[in-house]
């Protein structure tokens, strides 16, 4: 198992930029649930081994975020949070990788 | 917080907590049934999945920004770029990801010691200097660092000589500061490697000073 490999904090998730980058507070991550910090862990570790590309990821967490309509000038508290999408980008990954 | 201050840059709006119970427990159950495959395929273990968390989490830590210091102290036209365009200077390292805020970084010399505040609110710089430390978000902090410089250094244990002056640098969304410390006598001609395990988060915010040797 080498999931660990390259355990170091990765620029291309770390600093994501635009819609689809990390919600933080100066810096901290801000996770509200346990379960929001396994689906981020677990999308991370799969990208480490390999099993895609980070863009592969962010393209399909970008356009879940599109499709919910909202923006930070159009905040919509009532769809679904920030790692509602990243769950549900991870589940499209895996069906596409056929990992699932 | 005053309006007119400008820290941030359209806010994330994820920032709240927006599900209930009930709600949790279905995404509770998403996220568990993929844990539970993915370690039945060998694909990750608990433990690794817990390491990532801690890594992001915590790991975020100062060595970028002392990677930064340390190819300062040893190439000059590297730091009179980093001087001039921290963000581009910074970046030539592989560390981005400001969201729109300037990097600016301020040297300290034998005349004046810099200190990095966030006097409204706690922006930090923390894709060099990853997560700020507790007291940097404190009110005492922000407000006493800009009265009683000299006093608050000394709580920290930094001791400066009195003809040295203390500047105050207060960060904004627009423009983020890094201290640039003095490189110590003792540390001259040592290799980079070496010079970043002594560039502590303190000296980088200005509170501090790099650990000698």
């Amino acid at each position: 198992m080498n999931d660990l490999k390259g355990s170091q904090v990765k620029a291309e998730i770390s600093m994501m930029e635009g819609r689809d980058s990390l919600p933080r507070k100066s810096g901290d991550l801000v996770f509200h649930e346990e379960w929001e910090k396994r689906a981020f862990a677990m999308a991370i570790a799969l990208y480490s081994s390999g099993y895609y590309q980070w863009e592969e990821f962010r393209d399909i967490l970008i356009s879940e975020i599109n499709s919910s309509g909202e923006t930070a000038a159009n905040p919509k508290p009532e769809k679904p949070g920030y790692y509602e999408h990243w769950l549900s980008s991870l589940e499209k990954l895996l069906q596409r990788k056929e990992i699932v | 917080m005053s309006s007119n201050h400008k820290h941030s840059e359209p806010a994330n709006p994820y920032l709240e907590k927006r599900r209930n119970g009930e709600e949790t427990s279905e995404l509770e159950k998403r996220v568990s049934d993929i844990e539970a495959l993915l370690i039945s395929k060998g694909i990750v273990s608990k433990e690794s999945l817990d390491r990532m968390i801690e890594i992001y989490e915590k790991d975020l830590g100062p060595m970028n920004g002392a990677r930064v210091v340390a190819k300062a102290w040893t190439d000059d036209e590297y730091k009179s770029r980093l001087l001039q365009d921290g963000t581009s200077a910074i970046a030539e390292l592989g560390f981005s990801g400001l969201q729109g805020e300037h990097m600016v970084v301020i040297e300290n010399t034998q005349e004046v010691h810099n200190v990095v505040v966030c006097t409204l609110c706690s922006c930090y710089p923390w894709p060099v200097l990853g997560l700020p430390p507790s007291w940097y978000k404190d009110a005492p902090y922000r407000s006493r660092i800009v009265l009683e410089p000299r006093e608050v250094l000394e709580e920290f244990g930094t001791f400066l000589p009195e003809h040295q002056e203390i500047r105050v640098w207060d960060s904004s969304a627009e423009i983020r500061y890094m201290v640039l410390p003095r490189q110590p006598e003792q540390s001259k001609g040592a290799s980079e490697d070496k010079l970043v395990g002594l560039v502590t988060r303190d000296s980088m915010i200005g509170v501090g000073l790099p650990k000698p040797s």
